[in-house]
């Protein structure tokens, strides 16, 4: 066992050494799976280490796993909600309707990071796939956060943060693969979405909290635009007329979900067709338009899917290697109170999330910690949502946060990982101080799903 | 860093992403044309996917249409076009980078860091990609797969070719990448020259 | 030589019935074999992705796996009359079939047919599955055209031929498209394992009989070469494990549904069964789809006429000799 430990720590060194070289996360991932797979054969074959470690079942596997990833229905609606982005960009309709909301909010400093709160949150509704999510605001907010003179790093940690939200805020496939993981009635899809509901919108009144708390103590963060016009009914009436067009797309959208017109897969579909069609009211279709919108999808979907294509291939070796076991010894032999565990085990999923994805973590831990925290005698809704939260918030710590590389791939050139990695600091502290009251005040969890399934 | 010219062609107002400033090759630039042509290409499919996710919703509801089919459609599709774009997107350097070392170092270190990065993580991990994912092709071909459910598309070996399309595209972009680090570093293949921008 | 297997499993392995023998598994036969024989457990998703643990055997990338050989469908097209076949035979019944029919052989000829390079052993099974979960009660088959449900395998075949909209969404989207409405229906498994889905607390009308799975089966699929390598003494272990893995699944199920029948009564939802005649014209529209799958497919033809046959003598037996199930109510 001893040998897995050093395995282990040596995969994630190596990965976490090799990422700040500079190249390309994916292939960082992918690579280190294939070192520490010659380094594995050669223990077992020429040492003759006793690892259930052998070609086949770890990188010999990357076509079943990729191939797991290209039969997944629901990962179409990440690039339709990136090309939903692109064209409501492109067509200019994203700009109008942040400058717009702008005005009323003018007299509030960091008024357009709130507006970028409200629409992640709006979002999350419509989408549980954080990649989505995150480049989707990344690309309509940044550039007229950027414009108006916001500090970068509130900017970019913004939409990062609040792009995460998606994965909490129910529909959300983590919850759902969470449910499927947990395999019982006290813990289904549906208290899990309804217990979801009001820690997501906690942060995200946590967040505007922060925003308009930093407005005051350094404004000169967040500027208040400069040609703010005085809220008059002509104003407001033309606000109102520019902002339609796009909070009715993103009505519809929710709409067909809600109305169960749509899945939210299928939903993301009737979002980038909507945005065309808003694009071309506009009249800013044309086919140059077109063409760049969708080579910017490849583009901007590969970058992530490239990312995902790395890591399964890392997981399955670190699995292979031993990685699991090593967790789950170090999570099951704690000498500690009750409190204590579930203290401990959020911990080291905060870490794991440092390195690895929440898909990875859900299957590694969450079977092997909920008979343990139910026989403590806790909710088992309550313990998954804070989980969940813990998951969501290990998308935005640095080195390895997820979320960080895909609001990387389109943010505005100025803007540097260091920039988001001292952007997402204050949204991590926000994140804990949700966690905890979420961990004082239960019922924050657990009253919904009481009320809301008979 | 004074070098201005462009390693890739670049996708224009869109795209945002840093590059490290490598020279192209001759067989580069052949290289390059022909994965962009194939990127740009299926992009356009995005927009069938749409049509599909459309097809697939109203035909539920205005003519009863059973929608395994459309459902299958449209992840066959968008699989497809993003196994390809891959390779697309490494001609165009839009894979994310953690930059924050990466910015201070100069361009032959960068060129260095590129090399090494190519030759130890990317292309091995291509070569295990293409090694694996044929035979997976060859094993669903020669049964005959198709879909595992009623209503679903035949010929389900198809879309598993694309994985082997996937990591083949990969590889020559790489290879193209590969060249263009030597020409900086060593001058081999030779560089070559491109106006000012 | 020693044994130590990798085994996938295509179901959380503590899913009542089809996911619990895979660990009863792991564990006896360990046990039995002083450590000798070994397979350890890979959840779902964690090696292999589930529908592709019979590449993955096959391909000797992993030694053994464990599945719902029904999801191989779309490779073998005579595999579900294995796994789960629409008025199909009963569990102890299928198991008769299996072991002193020809049932065991014929599957090693299906997968050797298809060039695979596999030893299946039957490794579990449960009762039937319910007929699913609606939104408004099953009166006619009528009932079913324009319907949007959701229905895996054969028995989505029938219903698409019935008029229905049959899709195939993933388990994780069932609760909320039933929720909102884009689906008015889906199936999934036994009451025990639907429970853990929630189905209760979006649609309240449960169809039975499950005449779509009257039984479903598991299989623990091994590498062949692996298999041959296997000593005499390493297979005994392994069927013998694997036969009374069997036996628990189904008694696990048979045990643990009633219970949770009765807790969906208390909860509101209205069991209610499928009307005799509409089962009989769900019937023959089922002997029609099963006589195309047998057209078009040598071994599927082979494999349901000696099942058909079975049945048929069965049912004289299974109609004298078991008492009714209806015996002692008022009616
Ligand atoms: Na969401
Ligand atoms: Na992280």
């Amino acid at each position: 066992m001893l040998l897995s430990e050093i395995f282990v720590a040596g995969m994630f060194l190596t990965f976490g050494i090799l990422l700040f070289t500079g190249f390309p996360v994916a292939w960082v991932l992918g690579g280190t799976a294939v070192i520490w797979t010659v380094v594995g054969m050669i223990a077992v074959n020429w040492f003759g280490a006793g690892l259930w470690f052998d070609w086949g079942s770890s990188l010999g596997l990357l076509p079943e796993r990729i191939w797991g990833m290209v039969s997944n229905d629901v990962l179409v609606a990440l690039p339709m909600f990136i090309f939903m982005g692109i064209m409501l960009d492109q067509s200019g309709v994203a700009e109008r309707m942040m400058n717009n909301i702008v005005k009323l909010f003018g007299v509030v400093r960091g008024g357009y990071a709130i507006t970028v709160v409200v629409i992640g949150v709006l979002l999350a509704a419509t989408t549980g796939i954080i990649g989505a999510a995150v480049v989707l605001l990344g690309m309509l907010s940044l550039p007229v956060m950027m414009k108006n003179g916001y500090d970068k790093s509130l900017a970019v940690g913004t939409s990062c943060a609040t792009g995460t939200l998606g994965i909490l805020i129910p529909p959300s496939i983590m919850l759902v693969l969470m449910a499927d993981r947990l395999a019982t009635p006290k813990a289904s899809v549906g208290d899990l979405f309804l217990g979801a509901l009001f820690p997501g919108l906690l942060l995200g009144a946590l967040y505007i909290a922060y925003i308009l708390t930093i407005g005051v103590i350094s404004p000169r963060k967040a500027p208040l635009p400069a040609d703010l016009p005085k809220i008059t009914p002509r104003v407001f009436l033309d606000v109102l007329v520019a902002v339609l067009p796009t909070v009715a797309l993103i009505l519809a959208v929710l709409g067909t979900i809600f109305f169960g017109i749509a899945t939210p897969t299928e939903a993301s579909g009737v979002g980038a067709a909507g945005a065309t069609v808003l694009a071309a009211f506009n009249r800013r279709l044309n086919w140059e338009v077109l063409r760049q919108s969708v080579t910017q999808t490849t583009r901007t979907a590969c970058f992530i899917f490239a990312i995902f294509v790395g890591a399964t291939a890392f997981s399955v070796v670190l699995r292979g290697l031993g990685g699991d076991r090593v967790i789950e010894e170090l999570l099951l032999g704690l000498p500690f109170p009750p409190v204590g565990i579930l203290a401990t085990i959020l911990i080291v999923v905060f870490f794991l999330g440092f390195f690895l994805d929440w898909v990875e973590i859900t299957l590694i831990i969450l079977p092997l910690v909920a008979p343990v925290v139910t026989d403590l005698g806790f909710d088992l809704v309550w313990f998954t949502i804070m989980f969940a939260v813990t998951l969501q918030t290990s998308f935005l710590t640095p080195p390895v946060g997820f979320a960080i590389f895909y609001v990387k791939g389109v943010c505005p050139p100025e803007i540097s990982v260091k920039d988001i990695y001292k952007g997402v600091v204050p949204f991590i502290l926000l994140q804990l101080l949700g966690l905890l009251l979420v961990f004082m005040f239960p019922s924050i969890v657990t009253w919904l799903p009481s009320v809301g399934a008979v | 860093m004074t070098d201005t010219t462009h390693d890739a062609p670049h996708g224009g107002p869109g795209d945002l992403s840093h590059h490290t400033e490598l020279p192209t090759t001759r067989p580069s630039a052949a290289v390059d044309r022909v994965v962009q042509a194939i990127g740009h290409a299926f992009s356009w499919l995005w927009i069938v996917v749409v049509v599909a996710i459309l097809v697939g919703v109203f035909g539920r509801y205005a003519f009863g249409m059973g929608s395994v089919l459309w459902e299958e459609i449209r992840w066959h599709i968008s699989s497809a076009v993003w196994l390809v774009g891959l390779g697309y997107t490494l001609v165009h350097d839009a894979h994310v980078r953690v930059d924050v070392l990466h910015e201070r170092f100069g361009l032959r270190t960068q060129a260095w860091i590129e090399l090494l990065g190519l030759a130890v993580l990317l292309l091995p991990f291509v070569a295990v990609g293409i090694w694996e994912s044929f035979p997976y092709f060859l094993n669903s071909y020669n049964v005959g797969e198709t879909s595992q459910s009623p209503g679903g598309l035949p010929a389900r070996y198809v879309l598993k070719f694309f994985l082997s399309v996937s990591f083949a595209l990969i590889l020559v972009a790489g290879v193209s990448r590969l060249l263009k680090c030597t020409a900086l570093l060593f001058g081999v293949p030779r560089p070559m020259k491109r106006r000012q921008q | 030589e020693q044994i130590r297997w990798k085994m996938p499993i295509a179901f959380p392995s503590d899913l009542p019935g089809l996911g619990t023998p895979s660990k009863f598994v792991e564990k006896r036969l360990k046990q039995i074999s002083g450590g000798q024989t070994q397979v350890r457990v890979f959840e779902p998703g964690k090696l292999v992705p589930p529908f592709d643990i019979l590449q993955a055997v096959d391909s000797g990338k992993v030694s053994a796996g464990y599945t719902w050989i029904g999801y191989d469908q779309g490779k073998i097209p005579a595999i579900p009359l294995f796994a789960a076949t629409p008025f199909g035979l009963k569990p102890w019944a299928f198991t008769a079939w299996y072991y002193y029919g020809p049932g065991h052989e014929m599957l090693q000829e299906v997968y050797a047919n298809k060039g695979y390079n596999v030893h299946a052993q039957l490794c579990g099974i449960i009762g039937p599955e319910t007929a699913g979960w609606y939104s408004s009660p099953i009166e006619s088959l009528e009932d079913y055209k324009g319907m949007k449900i959701r229905f895996a395998g054969l028995g989505g075949k029938i219903l698409e031929k019935l008029g229905a909209s049959v899709t195939m969404m993933p388990g994780g989207e069932l609760y909320q498209a039933l929720q909102q409405g884009t689906i008015d229906a889906t199936e999934f498994s036994m009451p025990a394992i639907d429970q853990n889905l929630g189905f209760n607390e979006v649609v309240k009308y449960n169809l039975f009989p499950g005449w779509h799975q009257p039984f479903t089966a598991q299989y623990m699929l091994i590498n062949g070469d692996d298999w041959k390598a296997a000593s005499d003494m390493q297979k005994a272990q392994i069927k013998t494990t694997c036969t009374a893995a069997t036996m628990r699944g189904l008694a696990e199920g048979e045990y643990k549904n009633p219970k949770v029948l009765a807790g969906f009564r208390d909860k509101g939802v209205t069991q209610s069964l499928i009307p005799r005649k509409t089962l009989a014209k769900l019937q023959e529209t089922a002997d029609e789809v099963l006589a195309t799958e047998a057209e078009n497919d040598e071994d599927f033809a082979r494999v349901y006429e000696s099942q058909q046959k079975f049945q048929e003598l069965y049912q004289e037996w299974e109609r004298r000799a078991y008492l009714p199930p209806t015996l002692g109510e008022n009616n």
